[in-house]
This record gives C-alpha cells, sequence and structure tokens, in this order.
C-alpha cells in the first residue's frame, strides 16, 4: 500500500492511492472523501507520501 | 355503510367512513400531539436509501465481510466484521417467491465461519446516512425528533436481536432490539427511537447517523435498548449472534426510518428515483447491470483530441448525479483491466496508458493520460471509470 501525491501543470492537485491488490484509487483533496480522511491518518502516523517526478 | 361526519364551526366537514365489506381498517394517529397530515405523511419519508436492495451498480453479489474495515454490498449497504475471526458473506438476492410481500430483493447475511464474539468484536450490517437529510430530526439539541425504524426480517434463529443507531463521529449511541419468534419466516419489525438530545449530528455532508444492523457483538459493545450514551454499542445485552452459529443467516429488506413514533408502509420509489440517489454516493460509466472491472464496451467514455506539447491528452468527464462530495475515481480498460485508459494515435495503436485525475470536483473531473510518445498528433482514448463519494 503507497500513496503518491500527483501533480497537474506544476501544481500538487491530489494524491494516488495504490492497494496491495494493485488497484489504484485517485483521490482529491475534500475534507470531505473518507479516502482522503484515511490519507490524512496515515500521513498523522508518521508516513511521507511518493512525489511524482 | 357507516359513518361518522365532523363539521367545522362556520363551514367544512370531514368524513370518516367505514367500508361495507368485510374487514377491519385501522387508522393510526401518533402517539404524541401533532398533526396526522403534515407529521410524516407528505413528501418522502424514508432516511433511508435503497432500503429495498434494488439498486446494485458494484454488482457485488457475493460480498465478503472478513474485516475490520467497510465492505459495500448492495447500494449504500455495508458490511463491517473483525480479521482472522467470523466471516459472513452479503448476498444480494433477487430470486422469485424467496421475498417477503412487494418486495423483489433482499440481502442475504450469511455466515461461513462462525466466532463467539468476545469483549469489543463486532459484526454487523450498516448504513451511513447523510446529515442534509436528518438535519430535520434537529438530534443534538432540545427539540430532537423521534424516529421510528422499521423492515423486514428472516432469520434461521430465533429469539432476541439486536442493533445500534449511532452518529457518524461514532460517540453517541443507542441499541435496539427485535424478536424473531418463528425460524425462516419473514418478520416485519418496528422499532422507535428516541431523538438524541445531545452529541453531534451533522447537518451538511458529512456522516451523521449510522443504522446497525448487529450480526454479533462481544458483551463490551453491547448495552441496554433504548438508553443514549456515549459507550460504543452496536447490539443489545442478551441478543443471539448469528455469527456464533455457523451456516446461520439473517435476511433483511424494507428498511425505513422516518420521523415520528410510528411506522408507515414502506416507501416504494421508482426505480430511477432510488438509482439517483444512490449515484449521490457511487456512479460508473458502466451499464447499470455490468459490474466494473469487467470486459464491457457499453458506457466507455470515448474522445478524439490532439496530444499536447508535453505528450499527455486530456478529458473532462461528468457526473449524471453531482456527488456528496468530491469523489475517488478508478481506471478500467475495456477489458476490464485496472488502472488503465486506451488510446491510439498515428503509427501507435492500441496503446495502454496511465490515468492521473487533476481537478475533481462533485460535478466532474478532469483527466490525462501522459508520455503519450508523441507531440501534437490526432488521438483517440477510451476506457471506463467509477467515482465513489460514499460515506
Amino acid at each position: 500500500m503507497s500513496y503518491k501525491l500527483v501533480k497537474f501543470e506544476n501544481k500538487i492537485t491530489g494524491v494516488q492511492h495504490t492497494a496491495d491488490n494493485g488497484l489504484i484509487t485517485h483521490i482529491p483533496f475534500d475534507p470531505a472523501n473518507t479516502d482522503y480522511q484515511e490519507y490524512l491518518e496515515w500521513v498523522a502516523e508518521g508516513n511521507t507520501p511518493e512525489e511524482e517526478e | 355503510m357507516a359513518s361518522i361526519k365532523l363539521k367545522g364551526d362556520t363551514s367544512g366537514e370531514v368524513t370518516i367512513q367505514a367500508p361495507s365489506v368485510a374487514g377491519t381498517n385501522t387508522l393510526t394517529l401518533p402517539a404524541t400531539s401533532s398533526t396526522l397530515a403534515t407529521q410524516n405523511s407528505l413528501g418522502v419519508r424514508n432516511l433511508i436509501i435503497n432500503g429495498d436492495m434494488r439498486i446494485n451498480q458494484r454488482g457485488n453479489y457475493s460480498t465478503t465481510v472478513n474485516g475490520t474495515g467497510v465492505f459495500y454490498s448492495v447500494d449504500r449497504w455495508l458490511g463491517r466484521g473483525k480479521a482472522s475471526a467470523g466471516v459472513f458473506n452479503i448476498l444480494a438476492n433477487s430470486s422469485l417467491g424467496e421475498q417477503p410481500d412487494r418486495f423483489t430483493n433482499h440481502v442475504v447475511l450469511d455466515v461461513t465461519t462462525a466466532s463467539t464474539p468476545t469483549s469489543n468484536d463486532s459484526y454487523s450490517f450498516q448504513q451511513f446516512i447523510e446529515g442534509y437529510n436528518i438535519s430535520k430530526l434537529n438530534w443534538g439539541t432540545s427539540a430532537a425528533k423521534s424516529i421510528t425504524l422499521s423492515f423486514w426480517a428472516k432469520s434461521t434463529l430465533t429469539g432476541t436481536f439486536g442493533g445500534s443507531v449511532a452518529n457518524g463521529d461514532y460517540n453517541r449511541f443507542n441499541p435496539f432490539s427485535y424478536t424473531i419468534s418463528a425460524a425462516n419466516t419473514w418478520e416485519y419489525k418496528t422499532v422507535t427511537i428516541t431523538g438524541d438530545t445531545s452529541g453531534s449530528w451533522s447537518t451538511t455532508n458529512g456522516n451523521s447517523m449510522r443504522v446497525i444492523f448487529s450480526i454479533g457483538a462481544g458483551s463490551g459493545r453491547l448495552g441496554t435498548a433504548g438508553t443514549w450514551t456515549s459507550s460504543v454499542l452496536e447490539g443489545v445485552t442478551g441478543q443471539t449472534n448469528h455469527i456464533a452459529t455457523n451456516g446461520s443467516n439473517l435476511r433483511i429488506t424494507g428498511v425505513q426510518i422516518e420521523e415520528g413514533t410510528s411506522a408507515t408502509p414502506f416507501e416504494h420509489l421508482q426505480f430511477g428515483q432510488q438509482l439517483a440517489l444512490c449515484q449521490r454516493y457511487y456512479e460508473k460509466s458502466y451499464d447499470i447491470n455490468t459490474a466494473p472491472a469487467t470486459n464491457a464496451t457499453k458506457g466507455l467514455e470515448l474522445v478524439a483530441g490532439t496530444i499536447d506539447a508535453n505528450q499527455n491528452f486530456y478529458q473532462t468527464v461528468r457526473f449524471a448525479v453531482p456527488k456528496r462530495a468530491n469523489p475517488s475515481i478508478n481506471f478500467y480498460k475495456s477489458d476490464g483491466t485496472a488502472n488503465t485508459w486506451r488510446y491510439d494515435r498515428s503509427g501507435a495503436s492500441n496503446q495502454s496508458g496511465t490515468p492521473s485525475v487533476g481537478d475533481n470536483g462533485d460535478s466532474s473531473f478532469y483527466m490525462r493520460i501522459p508520455s503519450t510518445g508523441a507531440t501534437w498528433v490526432v488521438a483517440t482514448m477510451s476506457g471506463q471509470w467509477t467515482a465513489n463519494a460514499e460515506l
């Protein structure tokens, strides 16, 4: 399981979650989105997402 | 034919008339002071979406609940359990002759691995309700209204069973109980729950209310019916736990929650209405009866355009129904392969690209396929998507 920040035109617009089964979920930066809430919890645990090159 | 006529002081009258045929009809008035015509009988009554289990956009006909996460089944309904212990399947049933009267679908909560729950174990079937849809109940204030839960249940086991109504923040709970008298027989159940005058209950687009049917729980998750508490309770003390009996099952449909202290008949919405309500939380490009990630061309987004100077190909996709929140997106190629779409350009046909999402709103999303290997050439791209804005 991993997270990667997504950059569009030099602006970070969301984060990609890759599950253990390989499924990529594109998550917006919306506090009401439950996947984003899980991402924030993951970051709060001390984890850091990859950055898109 | 007998009748009673009530005349107004100056004009107007109301006639209550009994039929001239055999049989008894009952007009049930609310237990509390209110006006019958406006308390809960006008407009949309049911706060539950897809209470008759008819909508199944994910095509999840058998959902295995074997973890503490969220396992979606038919639209808006989910299972929660425990890893490496009891396991149950949520089966979507539409078989003729197996439904209660006036219904065509139900779910079967079928225990496949038994476990006797202890301490804080909990296994359940739930629906989360958005704050906008229950704001009229005034919960969390002194003016909180009572609600009545009604549903049809059929169980291989008899006895007392339980559940709970909780808030989205998961710190207000009110267990309820119901009795199954006869095994393998559909029974209609109603439970009235006093409105919560405390706690935090979202009145906007957040998770405001959890309606929980317990499949089994340890003593740490069981409490007294009809009492609000901040302790995490998902069932009622003394309940029979289906999860403790391998092969047992509980069938449920016709779930309705409405304002007031009495249950009215299930509100049968038209299929299109119910589908649109579900699509506020989950939508897909596929046909309604096609499960995501299957080989399908119907529903494909197909766009023709030009690859830009950075080898990117862009497209905007609009939703049929605006979402509760900006949704999470998954992509699939027409053959069902996850994470990819197809693109075709001069000199490179039927290529697979990995899409990513840019600006993502509640009504549309903006996507691209990068690294197409060319610049400023005409191309097409196509694929399927799902959008998830569940609570």
